[in-house]
């Protein structure tokens, strides 16, 4: 296998490069282009073009992806889709293993945020064929005739091609005070016992990773992103809100009760729709208008 | 295929009589003023700023009504977002009154017609509880779209505009019961008709 590997390394280096191949980016990983060298490999175009898939298989599954670009470094150039073909079988099922191999094997230069790739960080949250979900827990649409579309989240300011800007998400999260808050010491002395009753209000409600996907698909919040909360927080909120140990209810209903924080919620339920861990923000939100009004 | 071709085509067919005018322009005018003719004509009749396939349909550029600010960060990015007083007349009360009057609302169209007494007291109740819910649905939509943080003289003028909008209204349910057969009678008239 060594030998193989190195005999090819030999032809690759004796083989002239086509006067077309002009890279605007860093070389590709040697690695990977020893994998692919047991075949032709096609010319990687300038970054504006359609780049194709290195090496095509026997009966490939070719796939089409539009990916939204942007480079803040070329700030007056428009943001444009770019269009990347890859073959479905050398793919892994999910939407970001196939942004992965563009970025491993194709084009190093697209960005994007992934981390924990299983659904558990939020961090590859963003808007595929039309709907805000983690790329990680989406499959890719095995209809080959059928394009992909990727898109940052909407309405977010763009930071770099898929990565958007969550500095308003974040600070919000912060101004509802997204911890324990109690005065009196635990009965006990050593900790804060709840009920199984008690515990189980909470479930539906810590599950959420704060991936955005539900604020980013509220109409309300996309009008009204620097006053209300969204939907996200305020399921934040109500975890907080519905927590037996905590003994600040009041006051962190006191927060939400003017017409901007809460109240620009008008019960769209695209949050829950759209939601990748299949929790309920708009419940969390009727049930927080529930506790406030008869009060 | 259609759709290609269509937009040069219409291109074509503009781009010939800017000719024309401009030849037009020149026998008649001295070369001065056919200079400066020349690209505002060409300007006002060849679009080649607008994309292929939308010089057929749009005869100017797209307009944004509210472009995004850019980005702005109050305080640092580890502050809180500010957290605006508590004033429950425009949050928990508001909304509840809202849905207690638009729950309220059934039962106030329903009952005439199925009382079959067209009653004026129940008739003035029902012009009232129309004339707030609409004004509370109209302000809720000002409240989305026009933020006060970034218009604040539209918004204000707005809040206005739906005052006086509001008055009228309920001036003129006021004298269409009084001078007229009233609401519910009208419904019922038209209903049948």
């Amino acid at each position: 296998m060594a030998a193989l590997r190195s005999s090819a390394r030999l032809a690759r280096s004796l083989r002239v490069p086509p006067p077309s191949f002009a890279r605007t980016y860093a070389t590709l990983n040697p690695a990977v282009a020893v994998s692919e060298a047991t075949s032709q490999s096609t010319p990687v175009k300038g970054s504006k073009g359609t780049v194709q898939e290195p090496a095509p298989s026997k009966e490939p599954k070719i796939k089409t992806f539009h990916i939204y670009r942007w480079n803040p470094d070329e700030p007056s150039t428009k943001p444009r889709m770019q269009t990347y073909t890859l073959d479905l079988n050398k793919t892994g099922p999910m939407m970001l293993d196939a942004l992965i191999r563009i970025k491993n094997e194709i084009d190093p230069t697209l960005t994007f945020r992934r981390s924990c790739r299983e659904g558990i960080c939020g961090s590859c949250a963003m808007n595929i064929d039309g709907t805000n979900t983690l790329a990680c827990l989406c499959r890719i649409p095995t209809e080959t005739t059928k394009e992909s579309r990727i898109y940052p989240l909407p309405h977010t300011y763009v930071v770099k091609d898929l990565v958007p800007d969550m500095t308003q998400f974040y600070k919000q999260y912060r101004s509802i005070k997204p911890y324990l808050q109690r005065d009196t010491p635990p009965p006990n002395g050593k900790e804060y016992l709840q009920s199984p009753a008690e515990r189980r209000k909470l479930d539906g409600l810590y599950e959420c990773i704060l991936c955005a996907c539900c604020s980013t698909s509220c109409p309300s919040y996309w009008w009204n992103s620097e006053e209300y909360l969204g939907p996200a927080i305020l399921l934040q909120s109500y975890r907080w809100i519905a927590d037996s140990r905590d003994e600040r209810k009041a006051e962190r209903l006191d927060a939400l009760n003017n017409s901007m924080s809460l109240y620009r919620c008008h019960t769209i339920l695209n949050c829950t729709r759209t939601c990748p861990k299949g929790l309920n923000p708009a419940l969390a939100i009727a049930e927080i208008k529930k506790s406030m009004a008869f009060t | 295929m259609a759709s290609a071709l269509r937009p040069t085509l219409i291109r074509q067919a503009f781009a010939a009589p800017a000719k024309q005018l401009l030849s037009r322009n020149a026998s008649s005018l001295g070369p001065a003023a056919r200079a400066s003719l020349l690209p505002q004509v060409r300007a006002g009749l060849v679009r080649d700023a607008l994309p292929a396939s939308r010089a057929g349909f749009h005869a100017t550029g797209a307009k944004a009504i509210l472009t995004p600010l850019p980005e702005t960060i109050q305080g640092t990015v580890n502050d809180p977002a500010p957290v605006p007083p508590p004033s429950p007349l425009h949050g928990s009360y508001h909304w509840t009154f809202e849905r207690l009057l638009a729950v309220g609302l059934v039962p106030l169209t329903v009952a005439p017609f199925i009382g079959g007494s067209l009653n004026p007291a129940m008739d003035a109740v029902l012009c009232a509880a129309l004339v707030i819910h609409s004004h509370t649905g109209f302000t809720s939509c000002i409240t989305d779209y026009i933020p006060t943080w970034r218009m604040p003289k539209i918004r204000k003028a707005c809040d206005w505009l739906l005052k006086f909008a509001t008055v009228i209204a309920g001036v003129g349910l006021y004298s269409f019961e009084t001078n007229d057969i009233g609401l519910t009678a009208a419904i019922a008239r038209v209903w049948k008709a």
